[in-house]
């Protein structure tokens, strides 16, 4: 009797299976009805928000409503303005991270010198530590520095999301390379730096994508940075969300779900590109895909 | 071109010796063979020379100048490695044309590389790959890239790292008798790194033994072959090995425990334990005069082709010969060996002393 | 050769302490901006041995006040309960669901590798949001969810003794696919041959997986748990928009505290010690973490056995 080779945990086609399919489904049914949920809310109208469940007409002034004037006067947020600053601002945060980080990625995965380990320690620590601790004395110091509500305040504290992250990542990708590539380019007569932008470079080229859309994914996603260190000049766009919620008495739940939906879509679709290598990414580096 | 000289190279891993107090003089245009068993230095010589791997003390001279600090651009060596450290994101033909477009090996026009590539790819037998990439390639293939972006360039010395070892066996011993012939490499100082010991004899002007870090001993294949400095170069060189037999120096004869060696012992050999040293292929079939003489039962013949690796028991050691299978014993048969005196070699304390003919001093 | 040009000369040579110093000077930008981060993060530090507040304008230290006063106060040991409820409560549940997801994926049939590629999408949605979206849903009016689970318009997600668990059911919607996803890739790195050797063996589906899988998978679960352990004691965005800490103080975590005494109450002091409390508790599991994460690393990136 042939019996097909399986892979590690896998299983023939049984009446379990049927059930594990049936798990599977209800699992995805939980994980994406949010979303689905949250989009049928958007395209409703200001009626049927509160009256009705699935059956409604619908409409996409929610979205317009978000990005223009009238919901600025309901937030007292410009949504169109938010969305500029968090591209920026994580845009700005990611290129500074990439700037520095790579070479310090590089010298990490490249050399075991002293102070490395430490230095990558440090990193990882910021990841990991409470936000407020950096932010109360910030909210003083932006202050008296003028960087308060100001993108540039936003690129440097957004460092603590995107800094560990890319030299986390970048550190793994280098150390993967072998040394002897860049050996070979130097006995070719290239010096070091050539060696470097002509070899060691775009080998990590996925690793630099990866690295830099994560970073720029979770500097987006970040809010307890933006809610204290800036207000109406500054707002990112995970704050001004959040803004259609409270807003003065009535709740405005198909703005609301508007608002969260083009909130959430860029990094959703950036995520999508980036897929293969959003494992090793997640994990810093410690889990290969 | 241009000769080699390192001297009293030290290199340590953390706390791994890798190379101590190393020295080797190679001269200009030598073909000069490192040979030991993994682990034993000989990829980290090569960097050494190289300017790969910064070394802890020594010097490292090329051409005469010294080149112990200098970055490895610019010190004119071509190297190509074990791992292949092939270009993987470009073409055969970019890889090999990655050393004429630096600068630093000369100025060549697009038609100039052409032709020189063109040249070495066909030596190679490699010039249907321009167009792939490495990991569209074989091992064997990837080996021949790796050692054409070596000779596609002039240089002061090729370093070639086990440049052979992923070939298989029919082709191995066709590029072994090609390597040699070819154009560049028969006027370039080369440093070949093997642990292969047929390579070693048959390409070496000169080669040198390595063990743990240290030169064993340096000399022509001849020289290592015949007057193997101690046993482990004795057993590093030769298939099967050489068959060690410890006795004792007593009386003017040498006997081991069992009795089954008692010869008379050369003029100035000192009492107390000795090796003697028979190399399979020296070992003959019955009795010769001016010989070592065994005795023994053929415990295995295994045939090796034209030859039978014979497995003889004489008291508690077991000899092996190689002979011709016309002439080849059954087994359990009984059989004498003989070996001629000048080709035992005789072992003090490892050292070898010289062979059953009598001393002989190493100029090693 | 002649001595023609420079060329020709000695090639100059390189010291090994200017070799020594290269990884250090690629270093230095990333170390300026380390800088930049632990000014602030000291300042934090030093704040909790002081007086600070926004209407206190002599400054001056207390020594370690704060910390008697703050360790002494109920409310945050309130806080320290529910961090550590939430933190757990999460984490567990996050792993299972998580390593159960990934068993589930890694059948490979047909829906599993249909729906794998949409698996992340929670993970992306900013927990924020996440949290905003759900508080839509759970609303007890109009909310989907007490429409579709049948529960009238009485069920208050919200309320005090429902509240912790919602804010788990947001973080468990957000991040068991980041325990999944990692759990899956580490899955489909094991080696074949023991499985196909105990499934010629016959050996049942539980054997394997107790017994060949789950040993093979630790260090994959182990970075995942420990990735989610740490990020849940310092929880924010998903109990701020959810409840803001409410009702009364059930979801109060330190950082909330935290945020309320220092943002909100403007003392800035009061805050910084409860930081620097967490944040000595942070400091000491991301030292365990490092290891863990090293070793892992090392291993995918293939430089150690």
């Amino acid at each position: 009797m042939a019996r097909r080779v399986l892979g590690p945990g896998q299983k023939r086609v049984s009446a379990g299976g049927v059930a594990a399919d049936t798990v599977t489904v209800l699992w995805f049914v939980f994980a994406l009805f949010p979303i689905v949920w949250m989009f049928l809310l958007s395209l409703k109208n200001n009626v049927q928000q509160t009256s009705t469940y699935f059956g409604f007409t619908p409409t996409w002034t929610n979205y317009l409503t978000v990005l223009g004037s009238k919901g600025e006067q309901l937030t007292s947020v410009d949504f169109k303005s938010a969305v500029l600053t968090s591209v920026l601002a994580c845009a700005g945060a990611t290129a500074v991270s990439l700037v520095v980080g790579i070479p310090a990625a590089y010298a990490a995965g490249r050399w075991k010198y002293k102070g490395s380990e430490s230095l990558m320690f440090q990193m990882l620590s910021f990841r990991f530590a409470p936000e407020l601790m950096v932010i109360v004395p910030l909210f003083v110091i932006y202050h008296y520095l003028h960087l308060f509500d100001t993108t540039v305040g936003l690129i440097w504290v957004l460092q603590l999301v995107t800094m560990p992250l890319v030299v986390w990542i970048l550190r793994s990708y280098f150390q993967d390379l072998s040394p002897e590539l860049e050996q070979a380019a130097l006995l070719d007569g290239y010096t070091r730096v050539r060696a470097f932008f002509t070899v060691a470079l775009p080998l990590v080229r996925p690793g630099i994508a990866a690295a830099a859309l994560l970073a720029f994914i979770f500097a987006w996603n970040n809010y307890i940075f933006p809610l204290i260190l800036t207000d109406s000049n500054a707002t990112t766009v995970t704050v001004a969300v959040t803004k259609f919620l409270g807003g003065g008495g009535q709740a405005y739940y198909n703005l609301t779900a508007a608002a969260a939906l083009l909130g959430v879509l860029p990094p959703l679709v950036l995520a999508l590109c980036i897929q293969r290598y959003l494992v090793r990414g997640l994990s810093f580096g410690a889990v290969k895909s | 071109m241009a000769s080699l000289t390192l001297d009293g190279i030290t290199k340590s891993y953390g706390k791994t010796r890798a190379l101590t107090e190393l020295s080797l003089t190679v001269a200009d245009g030598e073909f000069f063979v490192i040979l030991g068993p993994s682990g034993a230095g000989k990829t980290t010589t090569l960097k050494s020379v190289a300017g790969l791997e910064p070394i802890d003390a020594g010097t490292v001279h090329i051409g005469g100048t010294d080149m112990t600090g200098v970055e490895p651009y610019r010190r004119n060596v071509a190297m190509a490695f074990e791992s292949y450290a092939l270009y993987p994101q470009r073409t055969v033909f970019d890889n090999l044309a990655s050393p004429l477009r630096s600068g630093r090996t000369g100025t060549y026009t697009a038609e100039q590389q052409q032709k020189r590539i063109g040249e070495v790819t066909d030596t190679l037998g490699i010039s249907h790959l321009l167009q792939r990439f490495p990991r569209e390639l074989s091992n064997g293939q990837r080996q021949r890239v790796a050692l054409g972006r070596v000779l596609v360039r002039p240089a002061g010395a090729y370093l070639l790292d086990e440049p052979l070892s992923h070939l298989d066996a029919k082709l191995r011993a066709a590029m072994r008798a090609e390597l040699k012939q070819l154009g560049a490499m028969s006027s370039t100082t080369t440093l070949y790194v093997t642990h292969d010991y047929q390579e070693a004899l048959a390409l070496g002007d000169r080669i040198a033994v390595l063990r743990a870090g240290r030169v064993v001993q340096v000399g022509t294949a001849a020289e290592i072959w015949s007057r193997p400095v101690d046993t482990f170069v004795a057993r590093a060189l030769g298939q099967p090995e050489m068959t060690l037999l410890s006795a004792t120096v007593h009386d003017g004869r040498i006997r081991t425990a069992d009795g089954a060696v008692d010869v008379a012992a050369p003029t100035g050999l000192p009492r107390g334990d000795v090796l003697l040293g028979l190399r399979p292929r020296a070992v003959g079939l019955g009795h010769r005069d001016d010989a070592l003489t065994v005795d023994g039962t053929v415990r295995l013949a295994e045939r090796l082709g034209r030859l039978v690796e014979l497995t003889v028991r004489s008291g508690d050691t077991d000899v092996v010969a190689v002979v011709e299978s016309a002439a080849a014993p059954a087994e359990d048969s009984t059989v004498t060996l003989s070996v001629p005196t000048g080709e035992v070699h005789v072992f003090v304390g490892d050292r070898r002393w010289g062979s059953l003919a009598g001393k002989e001093d190493h100029d090693a | 050769m002649s001595a023609l040009s420079d060329e020709t000369a000695a090639p100059p040579s390189v010291p090994a302490w200017r070799r020594g110093i290269r990884p250090y000077l690629l270093s230095i930008p990333a170390l300026a901006v380390v800088v930049g981060i632990l000014y602030p993060f000291l300042s934090g530090a030093w704040y909790s041995l002081l007086d600070y507040s926004a209407g206190n304008t002599h400054v001056k230290s207390v020594w370690f006040a704060n910390f008697a006063d703050v360790l002494g106060d109920p409310g945050l040991w309130r806080s320290v309960g529910v961090t550590i409820e939430y933190a757990l409560l999460a984490t567990v549940v996050e792993t299972v669901l998580g390593v159960g997801v990934a068993l589930l994926l890694n059948r490979s049939t047909l829906i599993g590798r249909v729906l794998e590629k949409v698996l992340i999408l929670p993970l992306m949605v900013a927990p924020v949001i996440a949290a905003t979206m759900w508080k839509l849903m759970f609303d007890t009016n109009f909310g989907i969810l007490n429409h579709v689970l049948g529960l009238g318009h009485t069920y208050n997600w919200l309320s005090k003794d429902h509240a912790l668990f919602s804010a788990v059911l947001v973080d468990v919607w957000v991040y068991t696919p980041f325990v999944a996803v990692l759990v899956l890739a580490g899955i489909r790195s094991l080696p074949r041959e023991p499985f196909e050797a105990s499934d010629v063996d016959g050996a049942s589906w539980w054997y394997m997986f107790r017994r060949l899988m789950l040993p093979m998978m630790y260090p994959y679960i182990l970075v995942a748990v420990i990735f989610r352990l740490m990020d849940c004691l310092k929880i924010f965005d998903i109990i701020y928009a959810l409840t803001a800490g409410g009702p009364g103080t059930v979801t109060t975590t330190l950082q909330i505290n935290a945020f309320e005494d220092s943002i909100i109450h403007f003392d800035y002091s009061r805050g910084s010690t409860y930081m620097f409390l967490l944040w000595v508790l942070v400091f000491v599991a991301a030292r365990f973490l490092v290891g863990v994460l090293t070793k892992a690393q090392k291993r995918a990136a293939g430089t150690e056995g």
